[in-house]
């Protein structure tokens, strides 16, 4: 009887499991065993000493629990009885269910969790730390966007090519509310992409940085310069009045002595006088003392120190370069002082450097100046020192914190993610008007353009033309172009007129290293709000807006049938 | 009567020219249609391939937009959202998401429709028993046979319970026991005063179930009418009775001779090999013998004869979520016809 029995309850419990794994929760039943059999053998790595490598499982397992949580999160926002939602949450399924997003996917899961495997342990823990940050989210980006624009365009341009799209629109639905559901399918897919990235990042550097440090500096450096949030002041002249009398006496000179040369382009004399003024004011000769003006630093008072960061270069190529020497005042105070000497600051030339300045030296109106005294030796065969160089942008400035590295992180992903809201706009406007081809070439081309377009737009501006604005630029072109032409030179007319072209197209398309604010995270400066909110309002809302905007005039208008259906 | 009522379809002088990249008039599909389908009939749109019948659908639906002509459905223009609460489709193949479950699919165009979760889900079911698809509810669409795949089409047409249901050729791919299930299932949509359109290769189909029937050749209306005014041949008579001895045909000959008809055809009547095709399914089902696959459809769904659909219907889902349903949802099941644009109708018939 009790065989019977035995036997009776094994058939059940069979029957009962082949019904589970046949039934609509099988997935949750095998992943869920998977993910307790991830925790086993974690729990075995640990057990085994193989730190590093349970780590990376446990991350790898942790990333896949939270994908499906937030998956089943993102499903039931999207719960509700209308045409938008049931659009949006169809993209999420065929997101996951694609074959195309289901690799990038893996690739993203396994690249964050994995990348501190690949590090070299004998290389300074600060770079380390830089790197990870960078990679881990500089290659979250590039793939949730490869990833963004062939499921925007994968899903519309099948939909129309396959015709699901005529049972769609044969509801009561309008066009746009289509796009919208597929738009906002592919965002809030990849607000959940964005969130695990942020959150395995977060994770592995906290890891990663809790490691062994090469020495005190490698592990201050870490804390303060890398896993923080500090804003950047510029320094400003001490004397403004006379810099820009000087610089406009300058320019007045120049149009006395070559009226002609002036003439022909008066914004590219201005702009290479200032940017000349410019790196001569930062470079401190043997026979002058530079003082620099830091304003606004009423908030940095309160941390102990302030850092002043210096990428000083010497301009005698035949000297050693390894030591630049320079003696410094604060507020007129000489720093720093040991046993009532005025000791001097020996830095690496071409490398950054950061002196950590007591907050005490701010005066009341939170204002710092710092005077900067040339001590370099005097080279054999020279009768004077060699000048230093601070280059204009990141050769000298000051640097307060001003908050915490996870505050920080959580602003750089928004603008990740405003970003992906700008490709997936791009992505259903081209896929609204062309067939998938196109449609995926038109959106890399904007994806790149939008990460190119501030490099490019410098350097265009830099090489071709130089004016002050960019009217200034575009006018001279087209005045290059024609001069160019009615002398035969019709090559170079052609290449002006290109420049024209993608001039134009450059300042068109949204610039994202505007907002470069994985490159801020990784070297340990605020992503402030402020740009946060700006990057929402124009990358992650007016362009998005615009493009589907155009998409839609095209959508709405388009026969979504071949003549041969 | 104003002539907007009861006339769910009109098309008067519609054209369709597909033109390439450049703009240049590439193929005329449709030239010069016109169509009127009164409300509770059941209309034949026939004709060979590529005779414009497709693409005159796709016009009805808004999905393309005539080149010339003025389309009215349910007394609005094809693209007006508000007319489409109360239109089915089924398009000639299943475009159907390859990775959606068929519930899923089902729960998807329930969604499109606004119908709350618990009217979505109580339809879904009755639908799913009734296109014989409840045992392979959780399998991915993409995995079903044509047929099985054109019974999930079937269902999302009939979601809504449509007050016009535009079929393109329905029973396509269906084996003989599921196109006859279908079969019913217009004939009681028609019984119940819905409009159905139906287009079709099967012209048995079309006699036994439309009342008017156009056929399309070369993208316009070559003849159009009742069946009977189509079909009937005056000039013959059938007399049908129980089998004859050769002694009394012999006869009737002769009596015909009399009055000087020399044509008499005298033949054994055929059964129809669907009839014959159910009948040996029926037994075999009687047998217990098992099949894979889907089913044999149930009984039409309570919804679409009008049991327990509408109020009843919302009422029973309000219970079981009575603060997800809001007055805009129960509109969305309950709420009649959309108001129609008498002026459009109007304009329409005084120019045909």
């Amino acid at each position: 009887m009790d065989v019977m029995k035995q036997h009776v309850t094994k058939i059940d419990v069979t029957r009962a499991a082949r019904g589970w794994l046949a039934g609509p929760h099988r997935w949750k039943i095998i992943g869920s065993a998977a993910a307790a059999l991830a925790v086993v053998v974690v729990w075995g790595l640990v057990q085994a000493g193989w730190l590093l490598a349970a780590t990376g499982l446990a991350g790898v397992t942790g990333m896949a629990v939270a994908c499906s949580v937030g998956l089943a999160a993102i499903r039931g926002l999207l719960a509700g009885s209308t045409g938008i939602a049931g659009v949006a949450r169809t993209v999420i399924d065929e997101a996951v269910r694609m074959r195309a997003a289901l690799v990038l996917l893996v690739l993203l899961v396994l690249l964050i969790p994995t990348l501190p495997l690949v590090l070299d342990h004998d290389e300074r823990l600060e770079y380390r730390v830089q790197f990870l940050l960078a990679w881990a989210l500089g290659g979250t980006g590039l793939i949730l966007s490869l990833l963004t624009i062939f499921l925007a365009c994968g899903s519309i341009c099948g939909d129309i090519e396959s015709s699901r799209i005529h049972a769609t629109l044969a509801k009561p639905l309008h066009r746009w509310e289509y796009l919208v559901g597929k738009w906002l399918g592919i965002v809030l897919f990849n607000l959940l992409m964005v969130a695990l990235a942020g959150a395995g990042t977060a994770t592995f550097v906290g890891v990663l940085a809790r490691t062994r440090a090469t020495d005190q500096a490698d592990r201050d450096a870490v804390d303060h310069q890398v896993l923080t949030a500090r804003a950047a002041v510029a320094p400003a002249h001490d004397r403004p009045d006379e810099y820009e009398a000087a610089i406009a006496a300058a320019i007045r000179r120049l149009e006395e002595d070559d009226p002609d040369g002036f003439a022909s382009n008066p914004a590219a004399a201005r702009g290479r006088i200032r940017y000349e003024y410019s790196w001569t004011w930062q470079t401190i000769t043997p026979d002058m003392v530079s003082t620099y003006v830091f304003g606004g630093l009423a908030g940095a008072k309160d941390a102990p120190t302030v850092q002043l960061q210096l990428k000083p270069r010497v301009n005698n190529v035949d000297i050693d370069l390894a030591d630049v020497r320079f003696a410094l005042w604060l507020n007129g105070r000489p720093w720093p002082m040991a046993n009532g000497v005025h000791e001097e600051q020996t830095l690496p030339s071409l490398a950054t450097s950061v002196l950590d300045l007591p907050s005490e030296f701010i005066d009341d109106t939170g204002t710092l100046k710092v005077t900067f005294a040339n001590r370099n030796l005097v080279p054999a065969g020279e009768t004077r020192p060699t000048a230093i160089t601070l280059p204009p942008g990141d050769g000298l400035r000051l640097l307060y914190r001003t908050g915490g590295f996870e505050a920080n992180l959580l602003r750089c992903l928004v603008v990740m993610w405003c970003k992906l809201a700008l490709v997936a706009a791009a992505g259903v406007a081209a896929a609204a008007m062309l067939d998938f081809p196109t449609a995926v070439l038109l959106s890399l081309v904007i994806y790149f353009g939008a990460l190119g377009s501030g490099f490019l737009r410098d350097a265009l501006g830099t090489y071709n033309v130089v004016a002050e604005s960019f009217l200034a630029a575009v006018l001279e072109r087209l005045r290059a172009a024609l001069e160019f032409a009615l002398q035969f030179r019709f090559y170079d007319a052609g290449r002006m007129l290109l420049g024209f072209v993608t001039d134009v197209t450059l300042r068109v398309l949204p610039a994202f290293s505007d907002y470069d604010a994985v490159g801020s995270l990784s070297t340990g400066l605020e992503v402030p709000t402020r740009a946060v909110f700006a990057c929402f309002a124009t990358i992650g809302l007016a362009y998005p807006l615009l493009l589907g905007l155009v998409g839609w005039l095209v959508f709405d208008r388009r026969d979504l049938v071949r003549p041969n259906t | 009567m104003n002539a907007a009522e009861g006339i769910d379809i009109k098309c008067v002088g519609v054209t369709k020219t597909f033109r390439d990249f450049w703009m240049r008039p590439r193929v005329r599909a449709v030239e010069g249609v016109d169509l009127e389908v009164r409300r509770g009939q059941i209309y034949g749109l026939l004709g060979p391939n590529g005779s414009g019948k497709s693409t005159t659908i796709k016009m009805l639906l808004g999905l393309l937009a005539p080149t010339s002509g003025r389309i009215a459905v349910l007394g609005r223009r094809p693209r007006d959202v508000a007319s489409k609460r109360h239109l089915g489709y089924l398009p000639e193949e299943s475009y159907l998401y390859r990775f959606l479950s068929a519930r899923e699919t089902l729960d998807y165009y329930g969604r499109l429709f606004r119908l709350p979760r618990a009217v979505r889900a109580e339809r879904t079911d009755r639908l799913l028993e009734m296109v014989g698809l409840e045992a392979v509810e959780h399998r991915p669409v993409g995995e079903f046979s044509k047929g099985m795949q054109r019974r999930v089409g079937l269902a999302q047409a009939l979601i809504n319970d449509p007050q016009l249901l535009i079929l393109d050729e329905p029973t396509s791919g269906m084996d003989p026991v599921a196109a006859r299930q279908i079969k019913d299932l217009i004939a009681d949509l028609g019984r119940r005063g819905k409009t159905v359109l139906l287009c079709t290769h099967q012209l048995s189909d079309v006699e036994d179930l439309c009342d008017r029937v156009a056929i399309m050749f070369g993208g316009r209306v070559r003849a159009e009418g009742t069946c009977d005014d189509l079909l009937v041949q005056e000039a013959l008579t059938t007399i049908q009775t129980d089998a004859l001895p050769e002694g009394v045909v012999a006869e009737i000959r002769d009596v015909l001779a009399r009055h000087g008809i020399d044509h008499c055809d005298v033949d054994r009547p055929r059964r129809r090999m669907e009839s014959l095709f159910l009948e040996i399914v029926e037994r075999a089902r009687t047998e217990g013998l098992q099949t894979s696959g889907a089913r044999s459809g149930g009984r039409v769904a309570d919804f679409l004869r009008g049991e327990g659909g509408g109020v009843v219907t919302v009422a029973a889902a309000s219970s079981a979520a009575a603060s997800a349903a809001s007055a805009d949802d129960d509109d969305a099941v309950t709420a009649p016809p959309a108001e129609v644009d008498a002026g459009l109708i109007d304009s329409l018939t005084r120019r045909s």
